[in-house]
Order: structure tokens, then C-alpha cells, then sequence
């Protein structure tokens, strides 16, 4: 409910006003099965129990190709953060037959540095460790990895793909998931095939002391140079003392330092079998060739073991938690509740919730905050950091000097009490599922989207149309279920708060 | 699960697949024909003279429309700035002079309408997309946006504090403190080095007599092209563009021609100190190579990808990063404007013991390349990549379009994609060599740095002497005033 009213006196020309009738008039969207599900699209598992689809869709004879591994962050343990992304880099380094000119030279020389290493990491663990000899040590191994890139050819496995037209070529990795992505000219799919199933099968981690050194800047850019960053690591540290997702994915700086050869070899032949993938391609291809050369490419593949299942179960808040992380910048606040993973019934609701708060100008936050009280420059709302385990549903704000990170607390506290109390207007509510609707349509137009999004629900559902459908279980969020959720999850017990200052005086409640 | 329609034993069109074999190199596996017919944009004109393309596609229930204006930002002086950067945003923010601000929020919202509205350089843009469904009153809307803005004084005091804010948290990211303090030394006092600044934002500077002269002077018919692309027919859209432009006011006055950006910073090192353990690196100079039909321009082209503007494969990344782990990302910057100089240069983040090390190699990548010329299998990787991958230019509708609307403003030929199609694939060693020894030299470099001295692997002044930057931190002005809506 909005609590400024536009100017009355003002005269509307008659176009606008049939706008303004059906503000008020009944709901335009109608539940029915989307556009989404009814797309045909053509599936198969492999005997080695790899998930393939395809789907055929019309414009530019473009396609694109995704490949999901259901491991991410939280398969790693304490002391080995960031083994999953730093593997996730090393896939690009090539296989036994490209990017290199001596397979065996290079090996020989992998053993040579890796055995200098664990020497390293021995000195490190000494109590007293004797920063010349590790010094000398590294050195050792730089000369190493320079000598055996006399047999290397940089980059080959992105400039065979790149020269052939490829755009995109990229990865990421979350807390659960690990993603490689790639669109190609639509006469290339074979290539797309024969390179993927080269380096899922045999790749080679060659460069490896550089490209560990390349993801400690990674790290530096995106987490400790970043006021933003630093803020998010420190509260997913905060809300999460026991479960995974309270790791940085990036890793720690101490564990990406002692990450080691041999373990992210142990890492991808334990995780990287085929019955961890789905792979998914979307664009302009005939769904049946595309499945056959995977039958035809990715057979031969190992199954691989199933990875462990998370144990940690994350323990109920039982108080508010308050972390400050001292920053030279200006100041920022994030607030995070424990809410249930994406498949909890509830979840709807707070997906339909996140959207009443800040999606778009009319968000409730939005409008309190930004145009209202004008008490901050930027607010915004999300849920994460995975999907498979207890998420925290956040809230990100940034104040308009000279206002402070509290009176943000204070005001979008007050809103999530207007919100329990009073409940949402029917208008709101079919304003948000109107966007729904229309996104679910325009979701259809990226090749790469789609093929991300048919990855992302057939890898966490087991069904690619689940995350179609679940729109319309969006679509059937009423005023109650919003009142119940903040009501079950907005307690000042269940919340973590994380602010950035310049220095600690004088800024605690 | 196995939903697969039919058991494949038909045989496939390109035969059977078969695993590779591992000694053939993926080079054996050849391409088939690509069979495209790119699509072309209707080329037409409203009786007000106003020019349109359009190009039908009717796979999806969706519309976008886009509008493109000549002027922009730099086409005012420096006590225009505020308003020139505000008006695209209080297009959408400030209502209009028929509707308040959240009515217009609530309209579009509850249609589910998607908007933008900005400006940059000398154009600004506009653009609506929308389900078919409701394309009438979604468009009817966002012309009334376009044509008669209301700019209340409530939201113009939102988007004053808003960009306050956003000056003083400009030193917060090392990556934007240093694009904005480079282009600084670059431009000086041209529009294109102008950031801005608490000075720039007296609430005086947000009067709305300034906003209107603003916008009457770049949202007009004359100064405007449009594009529409999706599921509409100009049958269909005619009346109602035809209709939206009937009472729309002629431009109130010509969009100044801007000054030409002087290039007088002196070269050499220049430091910002921040307390991170990453250090920032920008280096660039003046280039002379304008965008044009043009031997030295496509040659320039392939000399920026062989440089650093192709990724993995260039120099700067498979040195700086592939070869010695000094960064996540290096990148070649060579700009390349109509009328005026570029830029040419290079940006990396490193840490802090790397800096002086970075700095080095970046200089000597750019020699090197100035004294002997790339091999010719570097140059033909590098046109490879924009030929095999020139299909990408035609995946979405709506970049098709508003790239010819890019065309028609440069005054280029709209066929101008394919002339620089033909144009990159005649290049040759020798003219990358010939260009980039043209507009490089290491010793003209503006090098710029931000981060810790203290923690750098040597003195910055082991490279040159070194002048110290301030960057003072905006002082927080009073409060503003409250405004009810």
C-alpha cells in the first residue's frame, strides 16, 4: 500500500485512466501451465548416468552448451577452501593431447615441483618457520613451472574454441554447483563435443602453481579490495558457524595457499564422474544429433562416486548476531535471516516477499528507504548463497550520508512489522505476479539463459521443468502466507547483521 | 529418464558420430556450411521525418522499442552537468505532467513493462519492452515519459542525493576511483573527464527551468531514431508512433557541437594511495586512429586484439596472467571515436608485490609490439575469431537494431558491419606493426596506480618520478531538506 498519493488535482488524459481502472480491476494472469514447460525438449542419461538435454530453438544458427557438476563450496572441508574454484580454472589449462608438446616432460617436471612444495608446506607447519628456506623453495618452483612451460602451449584449449568462433567461454562456482558455459556457430557441435569430453576425461593441471597464484588475485579483487565483498564473505561467516555455505567459495587466503596438486587431482576424480553432470544444450540443433554425439562422446566417461552428502546441519539461532568489518569506505549494512532451502513450501513466499520489499520503484524497502525517508542510496534483497540447504534471505543497504546503517535497521525492521501485522493489498500482490508472468516469457529469448536455467532445475530437481512450474506456485502466494513467513522467519533472534565502518569508535548501538 | 522421441537409428544428416580418436587434432574436425540469412530491419520514416527500423519476429508475445537521441552530457557546459545527467533517469523517476511518480511506477510495474532511460558522451537512449499484450498502454506510456516529464521536485531531490552519495563513495572501489581519476588526467576539463562532484549538485543546478532546457533540447523528434523489434508489424505500430509524435514539440534548440578533447597531461607515473592489498594499474595515451573505411582502423582493430582485447589469447593476459600469475584479469583499451583521439592503453589489478613488476612487463608487451610485428598466425587467429564468430552479431534482434541506430548516428553506411567484416579480414602483419608503432610509445604513457606504496615489490619511482595524487574524501553536505510528495 503506498502512502503517498499522486497529486489529485492533476488531469489525466482518458488513455491513463483505463490504465489506472485496471490497477484496481481483477487479475489478468491466469494459472496455466507456461510457455517453460511445454518447450520440447529431448533428454537422455547415459549408461554412466550423465544427464544430457537438448533443445532446439529457433533465430541465429548459434548454440549453447552447458555443463553442470552437482559439487561446489560446500564439498570441500575446513583447510581446503576454494579447492573446488581453483579446480574450475585448472580445467582450461589443457588435456594430455592439447596444450602441450611433451606430455611426458611435463609430468616429469610436475613431480619434481609438487615434492618441493610439500617440502613448503612441512617448513610452514614448523613452529618456527624459516621464512629463507621457504623463500628459496618457491623460487624453486617457479623455476620448475617456467622450465616445463618450454613444453606447454598456453592457452590452446581457449584459442581452438575462440578461433572457431566461440563467445563466452567461461565457468563458475557456487557453494553447490560448478558450471562451464560456451556458445558456438551452430556448424561447430561436433568440435563442442569432442573438446568437452577431451577435458572432462583427461585434463591436465598444468601451470598450476601460476593459476593458484592467478585465484589469490581473484581473491584480492572480488573479496579484500572490495567494501562489498568483504561484506558478504564476513556475513556468510557470521549467520553460519557449522554449515559449508559459511566458507568463502573464492577460499581463504592461508587454505589457497596450501592447496596442492595431488589434492585438486584427488578433488576432480572424486567429483568430476559423469553421473555428477548434467549437460544441456540450446540453440539451433537437432535435439536427437545432439544427444546422439553425446551418447557418442561421453560414454566412454567414468561414472565417478557420488559426493558425500553434506552432514553439517547449521543450529538454530538462538540470539541476534553483530559483526563490523572496519573498511576504508563508506558505510554499508547487510542483515541476514536463516530461512529453509529452495524445495521448503515456504519458499515461494519469500521469493514473492523479496519482490514486494525491493523489486522495482513500488517495492515496499524501495519506497521507505530510497524515495520516502530517504535515509539510503540503494537497497536491494536477496536469497542465497546456495539452494540445497538453509538458505539466508538478505538485505543489502547503503545509507545517504549523514544517516547511519541503524536508522536503515530501524526502518526495514518497522516494514517487516507493517508487514506481519497488516499483511500485503491484493494490487501489490498481482503486481509482482504480473512480473512473474512476463519474465517467464522473457527467459525464452537467451539461448545461454535457458540452457542455464535447464542445468540449474535439472540438477537441484532432478526435472527441468521444475523451476518453470515453479512460477506458478509463485503465482498462488496469498497475503496470509506473506504474513506467516515474515512472522516464522523475521525474528531479531534468527538475524545476522553486518556492518562496514571506517573504524570501530563510537559506532555500536 | 528417457523421453527421446525416436530410437536414432536413422542416419544422421552428417553422419555417424563417432567418439574422436585421440591422436586427431580437433583441427580434422571441419565445420559444415553455415546457412544464414541475416536478418535485415526495415528501413522507414513517420510523416514528422522521423526514421525507424524494424524488424519483425513474432517467435515470442514480446515488443521492444527503442529510442535514440543525439546529445547527451557533453554536449553542455560544465553548470549543466547535473541536469544533463539527470534528466534520462527523472524521465522515469519524476513523473510526467499528467501522472505523479509512483502512479507512472505502478502503471509500468503492474504491466509488467521493462524501461531504461540514460545518456552518455553526446547521445542519450530510451527503451521499452513489453508483452505484446500490453504493448498500447505500456507505449502510450512511455512516450508521455519521453515527451512531457513532470520532474517533481520530490523525486529530483531523490536523484540529487543519490548522486552525492555516489560522489562520495567513488574513492570505495579501487576500479572506479581509478577509471574516473584517469580519465581526469586524460581529459582534463573536457566533458569526458568531468565526474560528478558535490560542487556540481547545489540544488540551484536541479532547478526545473535547467531540466526543460535540457530536455527540450535532446528528447525532440529531430534528434531522434527508433527502433522496434519483436511481435509487431508497422501496420500495427505506425498509428501509434505516428499518434505519440503528432503533439511532440520540435527540438527548442540545437544540440552544441562539443569541444575536442586536448590531451595535456604529461606522461609518467601518477599515484593514488589506498590502504588494499591490490594495486590498480591503468596506462594510456592519446591514439590518432578514428573509426573510419579505413586500412589503419581494421588494422588497429586486430592490433587491440592481439594486444589484449581478446581474452586468454592476447599479450597482456598469457603474459601478465597465463605466464606469471601477477593478475585475474589485463586487458588492452583502444578507443577509437569518430571525430576526436582515442585512447590506447592497458588496465590490470595486481597485488601489491607485483606492481612494479606489472608495470614493467605492460611496458615492455607494448614495445615489443611497437618493434617487430605480430606473427602472421597471431593475426590470423585474431581475425578467425571475429569472422567464424560474426554469426553472434545477428543472435538477438534487439542488437541488430540498435546497432544500425549506432550506424545511422556515426553516419555510417548501415551495411557498415560487413565492410568491417571485409575490411579486419585484409589485415596483414605488417599493418599492425605500422599502427601500433604509429601510436605507441612507451614514454608517453600516463601510468596511473593505485594502492600501497609501502607494500609495492620496489619503489614506483624505480620506473620515473612519480607524482602523488589527493583524492579528498567529499565533505557530507547538510542534510537536505525533506520534500512530501
Amino acid at each position: 500500500m503506498k502512502r503517498v498519493a499522486g497529486n489529485p488535482g492533476r488531469h489525466l488524459p482518458r488513455a491513463l485512466l483505463s490504465i489506472l481502472l485496471l490497477l484496481t480491476g481483477a487479475p489478468w494472469a491466469s494459472a496455466q501451465s507456461s510457455l517453460g514447460e511445454r518447450l520440447p525438449v529431448a533428454s537422455d542419461t547415459l549408461a554412466n548416468g550423465m544427464r544430457v538435454l537438448a533443445l532446439q530453438k529457433s533465430g541465429a544458427p548459434t548454440v549453447a552448451f552447458v555443463v553442470r557438476y552437482t559439487v561446489g563450496g560446500v564439498n570441500e572441508t575446513r583447510g581446503s577452501t576454494g579447492i573446488a574454484h581453483l579446480l574450475e580454472h585448472m580445467l582450461f589449462k589443457g588435456t594430455s593431447t592439447v596444450g602441450t608438446t611433451d606430455i611426458r616432460a611435463e609430468r616429469a617436471l610436475f613431480e619434481e615441483m609438487d615434492a618441493i612444495h610439500d617440502e613448503m608446506l612441512a617448513e610452514r607447519e614448523n613452529p618456527e618457520p624459516d621464512e629463507n628456506r621457504i623463500a628459496t623453495l618457491r623460487a624453486a618452483i617457479s623455476s620448475l613451472e617456467d622450465e616445463a612451460r618450454a613444453f606447454v602451449v598456453p592457452n590452446e584449449f581457449d584459442r581452438i574454441l575462440s578461433t572457431r568462433g566461440a563467445r563466452g567461454l567461461n565457468a563458475t562456482t557456487d557453494s553447490e554447483t560448478t558450471t562451464y558455459f560456451v556458445e558456438l556457430p551452430a556448424n561447430e557441435l561436433e568440435l563442442w563435443f569432442a573438446m568437452e569430453a577431451d577435458r572432462m576425461g583427461d585434463p591436465v593441471f598444468r601451470e598450476f602453481y601460476t593459476e593458484r597464484d592467478v585465484v589469490a588475485e581473484e581473491r584480492r579483487l572480488r573479496i579484500e579490495s572490495q567494501p562489498g565483498g568483504i561484506v558478504y564473505e564476513t556475513h556468510l561467516a557470521t549467520a553460519y558457524r557449522v554449515h559449508p555455505y559459511g566458507q568463502p567459495v573464492v577460499g581463504y587466503m592461508a587454505d589457497l595457499q596450501g592447496l596442492t596438486r595431488r589434492g585438486i587431482t584427488d578433488y576432480y576424480r572424486r567429483f568430476y564422474g559423469a553421473a555428477n553432470a548434467v549437460v544441456t544444450i540450446v540453440g539451433d540443433v537437432d535435439p536427437e544429433r545432439a544427444l546422439e554425439l553425446a551418447r557418442a562422446y561421453f560414454s566412454p566417461l567414468p561414472r565417478g562416486e557420488r559426493p558425500p552428502p553434506v552432514l553439517e546441519v547449521e543450529p538454530v539461532q538462538e540470539a541476534e548476531r553483530r559483526a563490523e568489518v572496519v573498511f576504508d569506505a563508506e558505510p554499508l549494512v547487510r542483515i541476514g535471516w536463516h530461512v529453509p532451502d529452495v524445495t521448503h513450501e515456504d519458499m515461494p513466499a519469500l521469493i514473492m516477499l523479496s519482490s514486494l520489499l525491493t523489486g522495482g520503484r513500488t517495492g515496499r524497502l524501495y519506497d521507505r528507504l530510497v524515495l520516502t525517508d530517504r535515509i539510503a542510496a540503494a537497497v536491494s534483497t536477496s536469497i542465497g548463497p546456495g539452494a540445497r540447504f538453509p538458505q539466508l534471505f538478505t538485505i543489502d543497504a547503503s545509507p545517504r550520508s549523514p544517516h547511519t546503517t541503524l536508522e536503515i535497521e530501524e526502518a526495514v525492521y518497522e516494514e517487516l512489522e507493517r508487514l506481519r501485522s497488516e499483511g500485503v493489498d491484493e494490487v501489490d500482490l498481482q503486481r509482482v505476479r504480473n512480473g512473474y508472468r512476463a519474465g517467464e516469457i522473457r527467459r525464452l529469448t537467451s539461448n545461454l539463459g535457458l540452457a542455464l536455467q535447464l542445468a540449474d532445475s535439472e540438477a537441484l530437481f532432478g526435472d527441468w521443468r521444475a523451476t518453470f512450474g515453479y512460477a506458478r506456485r509463485i503465482q498462488e502466494v496469498e497475503s496470509d502466507d506473506i504474513r506467516r513467513v515474515v512472522d516464522t522467519y523475521f525474528q531479531a533472534r534468527n538475524r545476522s547483521v553486518v556492518t562496514l565502518v571506517r573504524s570501530t569508535e563510537g559506532t555500536r548501538p | 529418464m528417457r523421453t527421446v522421441l525416436f530410437a536414432l537409428t536413422v542416419a544422421l544428416a552428417s553422419g555417424q558420430a563417432s567418439a574422436q580418436d585421440r591422436s586427431r587434432p580437433f583441427e580434422e574436425i571441419r565445420p559444415g556450411a553455415l546457412r544464414f540469412d541475416p536478418p535485415e530491419p526495415r528501413r522507414l520514416q513517420t510523416t514528422k521525418g522521423v526514421e525507424v527500423l524494424l524488424l519483425e519476429d513474432h517467435t515470442l508475445p514480446l515488443v521492444s522499442v527503442f529510442a535514440r537521441f543525439r546529445g547527451g552530457p557533453s554536449n553542455f557546459p560544465r553548470t549543466h552537468l547535473a541536469a544533463s545527467s539527470a534528466v534520462p533517469g527523472l524521465l522515469r523517476s519524476a513523473g510526467t505532467i499528467s501522472m505523479a511518480p509512483d502512479s507512472v511506477d505502478r502503471a509500468l510495474e503492474f504491466y509488467a513493462a521493462q524501461t531504461t532511460f540514460g545518456g552518455g558522451g553526446e547521445s542519450s537512449f530510451a527503451s521499452l519492452n513489453t508483452l505484446t499484450e500490453h504493448l498500447e498502454p505500456a507505449l502510450q506510456v512511455w512516450f508521455e515519459l519521453l515527451k512531457r516529464p513532470g520532474f517533481d521536485s520530490a523525486m529530483v531531490e531523490v536523484w540529487r542525493g543519490q548522486a552525492i552519495e555516489g560522489a562520495r563513495r567513488r574513492a570505495d572501489d579501487p576500479g572506479s576511483l581509478a577509471i574516473s581519476q584517469f580519465n581526469r588526467l586524460m581529459y582534463g576539463d573536457h566533458p569526458i573527464g568531468w565526474d560528478i562532484g558535490i560542487g556540481d549538485l547545489a540544488e540551484t543546478a536541479l532547478q526545473t527551468g535547467r531540466l526543460r532546457e535540457v530536455h527540450g533540447a535532446i528528447f525532440c523528434p529531430q534528434n531522434m531514431t527508433l527502433g522496434i523489434v519483436g511481435d509487431l508489424d508497422w501496420a500495427t505500430a505506425r498509428p501509434l508512433i505516428e499518434e505519440a509524435l503528432a503533439d511532440w514539440p520540435d527540438c527548442a534548440a540545437e544540440v552544441a557541437e562539443p569541444p575536442l578533447a586536448r590531451f595535456e597531461t604529461p606522461p609518467g607515473l601518477y599515484l593514488i594511495e589506498k590502504d588494499l592489498p591490490q594495486s590498480t594499474v591503468i596506462v594510456g595515451k592519446p591514439s590518432e586512429v578514428r573509426l573510419s573505411d579505413d586500412k589503419g582502423y581494421f588494422a588497429s582493430r586486430i592490433g587491440n586484439s592481439v594486444m589484449g582485447a581478446s581474452g586468454f589469447t592476447s599479450r597482456l593476459m598469457s603474459r601478465l596472467r597465463t605466464e606469471r600469475g601477477y593478475a585475474y584479469s589485463a586487458a588492452s583499451v583502444w578507443t577509437t571515436p569518430r571525430r576526436s583521439q582515442g585512447i590506447l592503453g592497458a588496465v590490470t589489478q595486481t597485488k601489491s608485490e607485483s606492481t612494479v613488476a606489472a608495470i614493467r612487463l605492460i611496458r615492455e608487451i607494448l614495445e615489443e609490439l611497437t618493434r617487430e610485428a605480430p606473427d602472421e598466425a597471431e593475426v590470423q587467429d585474431a581475425i578467425a575469431r571475429i569472422s567464424n564468430g560474426f554469426v553472434f552479431n545477428f543472435q538477438d534482434a534487439s542488437r541488430v537494431v540498435s546497432r544500425q541506430m549506432l550506424y545511422l548516428s556515426q553516419g555510417l553506411p548501415l551495411d557498415w558491419l560487413q565492410r568491417y567484416l571485409e575490411g579486419i579480414r585484409g589485415v596483414k602483419a605488417g599493418d599492425v606493426l605500422r599502427v601500433i608503432a604509429d601510436n605507441v610509445a612507451s614514454e608517453e604513457l600516463v601510468i596511473l596506480v593505485v594502492g600501497d606504496p609501502d607494500a609495492f615489490d620496489e619503489p614506483l619511482e624505480t620506473l620515473g618520478p612519480v607524482t602523488r595524487l589527493e583524492v579528498s574524501r567529499p565533505v557530507p553536505p547538510r542534510e537536505a531538506p525533506r520534500f512530501q510528495r
